[in-house]
């Protein structure tokens, strides 16, 4: 019974990770339709500057997302203006793009690090709370509680707020909210921006947890785009438990058949929804076409 | 006018091709081996380092006359992947003129380079790479004169039978094993291995987990092995896996009598990510280190001072040492065989019989029908105050001492 608890604590907490990772990914492509190749590089990213603000500034690695989570901000703007907006009109170029710059990070990183494993430490990562036979590591803690506060902003701002309104009018029909008076490619940048802090406190949070490698953000985007698909395209809730769907399936299957053959598993379940749901779990139907659909 | 500048262009043209012609006399005069290695990309760090262990030998076998009675010229190339090492190999051989090929740590990458040198009819001599199948190819240039999977998978088996047995007070009979690995043919053929030779000796191998590298989470994996609750946990596999699977051991309280890591976990990564106090206790098979006593390794001291003299700093990982070694038997092969011709190399290699503990690393040479030096092995280090000691064989060891084993 205890490792069934053990299992389902251990899913929990994968999940959040798949999540958080997915949360951003998932917000970029719902709203300004773009599958972006180069989110796992940003979460990359986001680690080695959590890495560099202890390293520079001596900043535990948790309090460094107030100047990683900005600084990915910008440059989340910064790519969606002068990158991927030049090619608006050329939907299969910024894919492209974006794989462009997924190999630019990885090798930019690669070059300045050589390839050496770094550690970021925290005074929390060695924390463990013990409740009998079942053990929780802080900093794995963390990022659940991240990604549930994440998930009930980010719901509450695209419904409560004008923003979030004229975002989703944007997700739904560009035409038509440009002739309400939103401002499209305002709205593009700032979700870019949203979608890029996003993966930057990812990082942050996942720093601790993992050695970082140039290559690592690879690890995490497979995932990440069955989490997303499988959750349900441009959908919040959709990115918030497709994780968790994804980490409790990891988890048992991991334990009680073999580490071997979870991924098998997951993708296993992953085509199943994809026959009986196109659209995801909690996507709404037909949400996986409008990409395709003209338009602007 | 014309007339001058026709001349002068002749002159000029006639007076390059004598230099061209001198050059290629004078670079007649050097023995050129081309070292096969990754010197840019994500693992430049060890192929430098390897390179390194080149150099001193160049500088130790100049000392002593060189090759064939010319200085040994070292020439870089660069090979991150397969495609690359054949890239390499065909510009040194031809370009270059390289006499002879030395290199990598990379399996992949020797094996695409040795048979691109084979083209050339050029040696191709292995110092670091470990996957089996390179020398079980019996390619007739190849030649591999460290340690390889097999050696490590057996020297961790050794270390069980050996040493942790009688420091846990158990007859291997009563001695519980968990062998964990990473799933590609690397971790899986040496879990295999020390599985067999475990069973032989009637120790109880409680189960097998294979992982992917990659993996984000590896709760499972030690869920899995701690529920088996063995005396060993012996992982196989690569720096990232390593560090979770110890970083997850430690969050779920798994603390096995003895950790036993092959191949990885002996760095300043696995260092930085767990802590002094994380690893210690942690044993590491992995090339010999220049700690080794001088009885096990004659000459490892004079090679570790001849490093600091020469790069200002420490070996950043040991496999230079290894590397070191292998170029100094490869000098001695070709300077045997009184060429560099694979075939003459190939003939001398027989009549090597050099005993166990002859060279710094504490290898022999005795080479087997595929050309695979059968008297090379790593050596076993601990974690202890955050230095990697060596810890075994205990002749290695010399007054180091195991800690933290069966209080």
């Amino acid at each position: 019974m205890s490792a069934f608890l053990n299992i389902i604590i251990v899913g929990l907490l994968l999940g959040g990770i798949y999540g958080l990772v997915s949360m951003g990914l998932n917000l970029i492509f719902g709203v300004v339709r773009i599958v972006n190749f180069a989110q796992g590089e940003l979460v990359m990213l986001g680690m080695y500057g959590a890495y560099l603000s202890w390293y520079l500034l001596g900043l535990d690695p948790y309090l460094s997302a107030l100047v990683v989570v900005p600084c990915l901000f910008v440059l989340g703007v910064i790519i969606q203006r002068f990158v991927l907006q030049p090619l608006q009109n050329e939907p299969s170029m910024q894919i492209f793009a974006t794989f462009g710059l997924l190999i630019l990070f990885q090798n930019v990183v690669l070059a300045i690090t050589r390839g050496t494993g770094y550690s970021v430490h925290s005074d929390v990562s060695g924390v463990v709370l013990s409740i009998g036979d079942i053990n929780v590591s802080l900093s794995r803690l963390f990022v659940l509680v991240t990604v549930i506060v994440v998930a009930v902003g980010a719901n509450w701002f695209l419904h409560s707020t004008m923003y979030g309104k004229a975002v989703r009018a944007v997700t739904q029909d560009r035409r038509s909210a440009r002739l309400m008076g939103i401002n499209v490619e305002l709205a593009f940048m700032l979700t870019f921006g949203v979608g890029s802090a996003l993966a930057g406190l990812a990082g942050v949070l996942l720093a601790p947890i993992y050695t970082l490698s140039p290559q690592i953000g690879g690890n995490f985007i497979l995932a990440a785009f069955a989490v997303v698909v499988l959750g349900g395209l441009g959908s919040v809730w959709g990115a918030f438990f497709g994780g968790f769907i994804i980490g409790f399936i990891e988890a048992f299957a991991g334990y009680y058949l073999s580490p071997e053959l979870k991924h098998a598993i997951w993708f296993l379940v992953f085509i199943a929804v994809l026959i009986v749901r196109p659209g995801g779990l909690f996507g709404i139907a037909g949400a996986e076409e409008v990409g395709l659909r003209e338009q602007d | 006018m014309m007339k001058l500048t026709r001349r002068a262009a002749l002159a000029g043209a006639a007076m390059a091709l004598c230099l061209t012609a001198g050059g290629g006399a004078s670079a007649q005069e050097t023995f050129k081996v081309g070292t096969i290695n990754p010197y840019s990309g994500p693992l430049a760090l060890y192929g430098g380092e390897v390179n390194r262990g080149y150099e001193l030998a160049a500088d130790a076998v100049n000392k002593n006359g060189g090759i064939l009675g010319r200085q040994v010229e070292i020439l870089k190339g660069d090979a991150t992947n397969p495609q690359e090492g054949i890239a390499a190999v065909e510009r040194l051989a031809t370009r270059e003129n390289a006499d002879a090929f030395i290199g990598t740590y990379l399996s992949a990458v020797a094996g695409a380079a040795s048979e691109t040198a084979l083209n050339y009819n050029k040696l191709y001599w292995d110092t670091n790479a470990l996957a089996t199948n390179l020398t079980e190819r019996g390619l007739p240039n190849y030649v591999r004169s460290g340690p390889y999977s097999v050696s490590f998978a057996d020297v961790s088996i050794d270390l069980i039978l050996n040493s942790l047995a009688a420091k846990l007070g158990k007859q291997p009979g009563d001695l519980t094993v968990w062998l964990e690995h990473e799933e590609s043919v690397y971790g899986t053929s040496i879990a295999e291995h020390q599985k067999e030779r475990l069973e032989a000796a009637g120790v109880k191998v409680l189960g097998i987990g294979a992982h992917s590298y990659k993996s984000i989470d590896l709760t499972d994996s030690v869920l899995r092995a701690r529920d088996a609750n063995p005396d060993i946990w012996v992982q196989t596999g690569y720096v990232p896996d390593g560090n979770l699977l110890l970083r997850t051991a430690r969050d779920q309280g798994f603390k096995p009598k003895a950790t036993v890591f092959v191949g990885t976990g002996d760095t300043k990564e696995t260092l930085e990510a767990m802590g002094a106090d994380g690893v210690e206790g942690l044993l590491v098979v992995s090339y010999p280190r220049p700690d080794i006593s001088e009885a096990y390794g004659p000459g490892s001291k004079a090679y570790l001072e001849a490093y600091r003299a020469k790069y200002g700093e420490d070996p950043i990982a040991p496999q230079s040492m290894a590397a070191f070694v292998g170029f100094k038997i490869m000098a001695s092969a070709i300077n045997k065989a009184g060429s560099a011709e694979p075939e003459a190399v190939s003939g001398v290699l027989g009549s090597f019989d050099e005993p166990l503990r002859t060279y710094e690393t504490g290898f022999g040479a005795k080479f087997d029908e595929n050309k695979q030096n059968q008297r090379a092995y790593p050596t076993v280090i601990q974690w202890q105050g955050g230095k990697q000691i060596t810890v075994f064989p205990d002749d290695a060891a010399g007054d180091n001492k195991m800690v933290n084993i069966g209080n």
